[in-house]
């Protein structure tokens, strides 16, 4: 029963930041269509981020979100306004195409100025885990699953309450319609993107402390964050956000109870299942 | 006119490794090749049939595992194993593609990724076949001799010809395919599958079709890789960056032609492997970049590019 308890406890709380890195991607494909094969590079390099300013400047990773989150906005915007906007219109198999180079330049960038080696960020509270109940719980993880769960619900109000969230959602449901209701599509696609790289470099800032971080981690976890967002329907916000909650129990209870070798098989298996049998997700919200 | 520059290319092939002696420079040359016949099949179903599939290292590690397993362990010949390599990747690409194929578009494309990484979690854990991590290795390769002629396998000289004859099928292949039927279909199924499916073309037979023949020649190079490095562990042949490097080469080259693949590989193989001899790491920016400016500037690919410029349609 303990056993079972921890690693629900340590499933979500894993969950809960590949939910944040999947919303981005969720969001960018809602908004624009396109499958950002980059996305786990903007991961890669929030980490390294949070990285360098701790080993630098002393700075704590998770205040330097505050750094990192706006100046990947930035990256984002700029990246979509130069890179990305002429070609989304080539077709989606270009695009694609497009990303999976551009995620192959940044990884192998960092690669050349960073080297291959295995880094960690260690922080003198994260040494003994809170016990909680007798639970055993990282503090970082912790730490970052409230700051994920903050982050999710300014994302949340944004998107509702806001006019720019109006106009993002908008645009998802249909760019025509928008644009003729006075929409500026352009803009609001290059906001998105800037959005979407900003949650992906936010996640990778809350990751560092609790994960190994070298230049190629992006294609890891880009490809959890599609199966996160085909289980919860791409497109869907509230449907990655329970996805990536899913994933992470799966793969913490397929630890311990299938085996510890083949608990990413899990979350593939899943995907393709879902993939065949309901494209438009579990929660049937997504597109297919 | 163009048998005569095919010709000069044949000859030169056939007689550049005698020029040098230089070792690295014979691996690049073999590496040339060897990047030309993945790109090459991988182009037969992503170029031709447009279907991009991002799991082409599942069919060239189970080439590379079955040759070595079989040599190892049942003394196969390794050519035969690498024949069986072949055959068994083909026969993997049969379910494969039947599941694959029910999805369209990146659709397509995110499953050939999650199967690549299924096949290379199983390859990690299932000791007892792949020796997991660790890998296998092959010390010696039994002599072979033509006549009184042994063949010297400590020199880079018969991988270099074996080299070149897989890449010549390879291309073989794609025109000869590019000429038929099938790829008629397959070019009908890329510009759209609905009408091609209206028009009366079993789409997804066609696509299993070329998934399989692409799939058999990938296990032969599998075969050849694992030759020509005698070492095989998951990581090396089922990495999601080998097939990430075959689509490079083949949309860099220029898609659903016959040369392009070998123009991708001479500009990205040699670009890379000099690269990785200077510097420690980052051996694909490269790749990156030059697939971000084909994309925008020239979707149908340095050969694609040129071939328009020399208006001919070879």
């Amino acid at each position: 029963m303990e056993t079972l308890v921890q690693s629900v406890v340590s499933g979500v709380l894993t969950g809960s930041l590949y939910a944040m890195i999947a919303v981005g991607l969720t969001i960018v494909f809602g908004v624009m269509r396109i499958i950002n094969l980059a996305h786990g590079e903007m991961v890669m390099l929030g980490m390294f981020g949070a990285y360098w300013s701790h080993t630098l400047l002393g700075l704590d990773p998770f205040l330097s979100i505050v750094i990192w989150a706006p100046v990947m906005f930035g990256a984002g915007m700029l990246i979509h306004r130069f890179l990305l906007r002429e070609v989304i219109p080539k077709g989606e198999l270009n695009t694609l195409l497009y990303t999976a180079g551009l995620s192959l330049l940044i990884a192998n960038l960092a690669l050349f100025l960073w080297t291959g080696d295995y880094r960690t960020l260690s922080l003198s509270y994260a040494v003994m885990p809170a016990r909680p109940f007798g639970i055993a719980i990282p503090i970082p993880l912790a730490i970052a699953f409230f700051m994920a769960i903050a982050i999710s619900t300014g994302l949340y109000l944004l998107l509702t309450r806001s006019d720019v969230g109006r106009a993002i959602r908008a645009t998802a449901q249909n760019p025509e319609s928008a644009a003729l209701m006075g929409v500026n599509v352009q803009r609001i696609d290059m906001i998105t993107f800037g959005l979407g790289t900003a949650l992906a470099a936010a996640g990778g800032v809350l990751l560092v402390p609790s994960l190994y971080l070298f230049p190629t981690v992006g294609e890891i976890l880009i490809v959890k964050c599609f199966v996160i967002v085909v289980l919860g329907g791409l497109g869907s916000v509230p449907g990655a956000i329970a996805g990536g909650v899913l994933l992470g129990l799966v793969e913490s209870l397929g630890a311990v109870y299938v085996s510890v070798a083949y608990k990413d098989t899990i979350g593939f298996v899943l995907f393709l299942l879902v993939l065949l049998f309901r494209p438009a997700g579990l929660f049937g919200v997504g597109r297919s | 006119m163009t048998r005569l520059p095919a010709a000069v290319g044949v000859v030169i092939l056939l007689a550049a490794p005698l020029l040098t002696n230089n070792s690295f420079f014979q691996h690049l040359m073999i590496m040339v090749l060897f990047w030309t016949l993945l790109g090459a099949s991988w182009n037969l179903i992503g170029g031709f049939g447009g279907q991009v599939s991002f799991g082409h290292a599942t069919f060239l590690g189970i080439g590379a595992y079955v040759t070595m397993v079989f040599y190892l362990s049942l003394g196969l010949s390794p050519w035969l194993g690498m024949l069986a390599g072949g055959i068994i990747g083909a026969l993997f690409a049969l379910p494969i593609g039947l599941i694959c194929f029910r999805l369209r578009g990146p659709y397509f494309s995110l499953a050939t990724l999650a199967v690549a990484e299924i096949v290379r979690l199983v390859a990690l854990n299932w000791e007892q076949l792949t020796a997991g991590p660790m890998g296998l290795l092959i010390t010696t390769l039994p002599p072979i001799s033509f006549g009184s002629m042994t063949v010297n396998w400590e020199s880079k000289l018969p991988f270099y010809y074996l080299a070149v004859a897989l890449a010549f099928f390879a291309m073989g292949l794609t025109y000869v395919v590019s000429r038929s039927r099938l790829g008629a279909y397959l070019m009908a199924v890329r510009e759209d599958i609905d009408c091609a499916e209206a028009a009366g073309i079993d789409t997804v037979r066609t696509r299993v079709v070329a998934l399989v023949m692409s799939a058999f020649v990938v296990g032969l190079a599998g075969g050849f890789y694992s030759l020509y490095f005698r070492y095989v562990d998951p990581d090396a042949v089922f990495a999601i960056s080998l097939s990430v490097e075959m689509v490079f080469i083949a949309v860099v080259g220029g898609l659903a032609t016959t040369l392009g693949p070998i123009v991708g590989a001479v500009v990205l193989v040699t670009i890379s492997e000099i690269f990785r001899e200077r510097f420690q790491a980052g051996h694909l920016i490269f790749y990156g970049l030059f697939m971000m400016v084909v994309i925008r500037y020239m979707p149908e690919g340095i050969w694609g590019r040129l071939r328009l410029l020399l208006g001919r349609n070879g």
